[in-house]
């Protein structure tokens, strides 16, 4: 992309649990418009470094400047952050004990960024676009995996954050249900939103991502377009990871 | 639904009936003990002897007889009427208690007589805190006053004398200006004639003790307040201040006299023994003993002004435990979650402890007496803030368990889109963790309901304390009790199935 403005700047980021090193110093930036695939082994940190971006994990050490503000520094308000970073998570997560379309309001409404009415426009113009009108009424318990999928990515959106992320979505859905989360993700990525997507799906790196980080051990191990990753890998550990999963 | 409706009467009905079966059985069985004969004051050794805790008779027969080698049982009761009852039955060989509530009882149970030798004689007199010479003083001088004018022989008369003078010279209160407030007088009313219950009286607890103790404040100018409480309480009632004046028939001890001071006594008494004869005792049938039980003199009465304690007691209890039992719980996750709340987190752990480690029934006598002990407060309180405050502690360890049963990712979820912890927890956790922990929660409102049939111990007359109070005039045990756990068996399964209720219509949105 040409828009060159940086999103997010992360330097030198750690993160240890007890006293096991998952993130040994990552560095990078994230520019507006970028879809940035993380691939790696499991167990490699890539979801543990995109936890750090929203600080659902708190680095040991290191910083995250989102939109010029460095996020980790002490009394920083991150929910003010956070607003403007949509996740998505391999569960969903959805409320069950909302309704869909209360599932979408309940953010703006309750952090004051709509009235009741314009958060329910809102709602049926999102479950539109992810093609679901009809279940606004319904639970999430009724919903199919690919459905719920789409439905959290519509609950993301409601706040219009300016970058989105998203942990393993397809994971854990049925194979055939994979397709229609990743298409709704095309469109987004088309639509010029930033996403920063940790994924398995090898497919979707290549063909929409514009930028692909390949984790191993807790570091960038290589950082480079879709092209440079999967046809021309330089290091042996990702030509090693790329002949396990292609 | 309703075909499990129907069947869930059918088994409390079973329950019930089994229960009915069960107590009459036992009761069968326990009258043909083989009991020991007593036809003098030298049998008792050896013997099981039935007392009253606490009272003289319980000191004589333990200074005489307890561990002697004769190997004499003593069983002590927390009524009189008790420990007749136990005597009916044939868990007892004798009972010792005072000779005019043994004339009463025995008026009433034409199977048990009195021994014609006494076993003690002795003195009434009023007990005073020893802080309170003054009362002393002013108590003694009116008594003198009444002797001297004939009062005292009077109300004694009316209760105890000839036949021609019993019921001719009832005391009656004095139109006269109370300026000197409240005389909070103590008693153990399971104590005919000088204290008893007589729902016919406006005043509930009558007798000689009673109407001294009205004539003396007539003559003072105080408005007299009658507490009934377990004849043990009394002199710590007057010790901590929550009663003035101790008058319950009360022998003046060397022990007793180390703890209060005593009034010039008022007449004199005798310890006698009561024995079972076995002869036929005279039956009445199911009709004739439920009238005695629950119609006669108005005695539904007692249950109805006890169900409804009990149950204002159990709602506002169960109120205050859902909503501090929440907050503990919202402080021990918060702090296990988010660090922070070192020192409320600590707190709250040790009420976890202390509370759920130490008897209701302790708790709430501690409550009633050391908490509230310089103030009078009223005892439904009283019973509110300490079942409330117990229940607290095991709401608390519910909710916790039930925010801690919903997923991770929920919470998460919630932050991410930017909700404060605060609105997280109240929005997304806290309603999901409300619909896992409502079978638990409802069976803690089970046991706090039937928690509350301990109330009696401060006095207090809930559900169980209006079926003692009628056992205690009928000397009929299985009809007030089996009455009475019939109402806790209906109010327990109403609960039951509002949870139920309330569990079908939040699980609605899980198909």
């Amino acid at each position: 992309m040409n828009d060159n403005e940086v999103l997010i700047k992360i330097d030198n980021l750690h993160k240890t649990f007890d006293k096991h090193e998952v993130l040994k110093g990552i560095s990078t930036t994230i520019s507006k418009g970028e879809v940035i695939a993380i691939i790696g082994p499991s167990g490699c940190g890539k979801s543990t470094f995109l936890r750090s971006l929203n600080l659902l994990e708190v680095p040991t050490k290191g910083t995250v400047t989102f939109e010029g503000n460095d996020i980790t520094a002490a009394h920083v308000d991150i929910d003010k952050t956070r607003e403007r970073i949509g996740m998505v998570f391999q569960q969903f997560n959805l409320f069950p004990n909302m309704t869909i379309k209360e599932n979408i309001m309940l953010a703006p409404v309750q952090l004051g960024k709509m009235t009741k009415e314009e958060a329910s426009i809102k709602a049926d113009e999102l479950l539109e676009r992810v093609g679901l009108l009809e279940k606004g009424n319904s639970y999430p318990a009724m919903l199919s995996g690919g459905q719920k999928q789409r439905i959290a990515i519509a609950r993301s959106l409601a706040m219009n954050p300016d970058v989105m992320l998203f942990d393993e979505p397809t994971s854990a859905l049925d194979p055939e249900m994979v397709g229609e989360v990743l298409s709704l993700m095309q469109e987004l990525a088309a639509d010029g939103m930033t996403m920063v997507v940790v994924t398995h799906e090898m497919g979707f790196a290549r063909e929409v991502a514009n930028r692909v980080l390949f984790i191993h051990d807790g570091v960038i191990a290589e950082d480079g377009t879709p092209d440079e990753i999967f046809n021309n890998p330089k290091s042996d550990r990702l030509k090693d990871f790329l002949s396990k999963v292609l | 639904m309703k075909a499990n409706k129907s069947k869930h009467i059918a088994i409390t009905i079973v329950i019930i009936a089994l229960i009915a079966v069960a107590i009459t059985v036992g009761i069968r069985l326990t009258n043909n003990g083989n009991a020991k004969v007593i036809s003098s004051i030298d049998d008792i050794s050896g013997s099981t002897v039935g007392v009253q805790l606490g009272t003289t008779a319980d000191i004589y027969v333990s200074d005489d007889f307890e561990g002697d080698d004769a190997g004499t049982k003593i069983e002590r009761f927390n009524k009189g009427a008790d420990a007749i009852q136990a005597l009916i039955q044939g868990k007892t060989d004798l009972v010792m208690i005072d000779e005019q509530p043994a004339k009463s009882y025995i008026s009433k149970n034409p199977s048990l007589a009195i021994l014609d030798e006494a076993y003690a004689e002795e003195e009434y007199a009023f007990a005073i805190s020893k802080s309170n010479h003054e009362l002393t003083e002013k108590i003694d001088g009116a008594l003198s006053e009444l002797k001297a004018d004939g009062t005292i022989s009077s109300i004694i008369n009316n209760y105890i004398g000839s036949d021609e003078q019993k019921g001719q010279t009832p005391y009656l209160k004095k139109d006269v200006e109370r300026t000197n407030g409240k005389l909070v007088v103590a008693t153990n009313a399971t104590f005919p004639p000088y204290e008893y219950y007589d729902n016919s009286n406006s005043n509930g607890i009558v007798g000689i003790d009673i109407d001294i103790m009205q004539a003396v404040c007539d003559k003072l100018g105080y408005e007299l307040v009658v507490e009934d409480m377990e004849f043990d309480s009394i002199i710590t009632s007057i010790r901590t201040g929550k009663a003035d004046v101790g008058a319950a028939g009360m022998t003046v001890t060397e022990d007793r006299k180390k703890n209060v001071d005593f009034t010039d006594s008022y007449t004199e008494a005798k310890q006698v023994v009561i024995v079972n004869t076995h002869s036929a005792s005279n039956t009445l049938s199911f009709a004739e003993k439920f009238k005695q039980n629950f119609i006669e003199d108005g005695r539904y009465n007692y249950l109805l002004t006890g169900l409804k304690n009990t149950l204002i007691i159990t709602f506002f209890a169960v109120i205050i435990g859902i909503v501090f039992g929440s907050l503990i719980a919202i402080i021990r996750t918060t702090h296990d979650r988010n660090g922070g709340l070192t020192i409320l987190n600590f707190l709250a752990r040790v009420y976890l402890i202390v509370i759920r480690g130490t008897p209701t029934m302790v708790q709430l006598l501690i409550i009633y007496y050391v908490v509230f002990a310089s103030v009078n407060v009223n005892k439904v309180f009283v019973a509110i803030i300490a079942f409330g405050l117990n229940s607290a502690a095991y709401v608390a360890e519910v909710v916790r368990s039930g925010i801690m049963s919903v997923d991770k990712g929920q919470f998460e979820a919630g932050r991410s889109l930017g909700l404060p912890y605060n609105k997280t927890m109240r929005l997304i956790i806290l309603p999901q963790a409300l619909k896992n922990i409502l079978p638990a929660l409802g069976n803690e409102m089970i046991t706090l309901l039937k928690e509350t049939s301990i109330s009696g111990y401060i006095g207090l007359m809930d559900l169980t304390k209006g079926s003692d109070i009628i056992r205690s005039v009928t000397y009929e045990a299985l009809l007030p009790l089996t009455v009475v756990a019939l109402i806790y068996l209906l109010l327990v399964t109403v609960l039951t199935a509002l949870v139920s209720k309330l569990e079908r219509s939040l699980r609605k949105n899980e198909r």
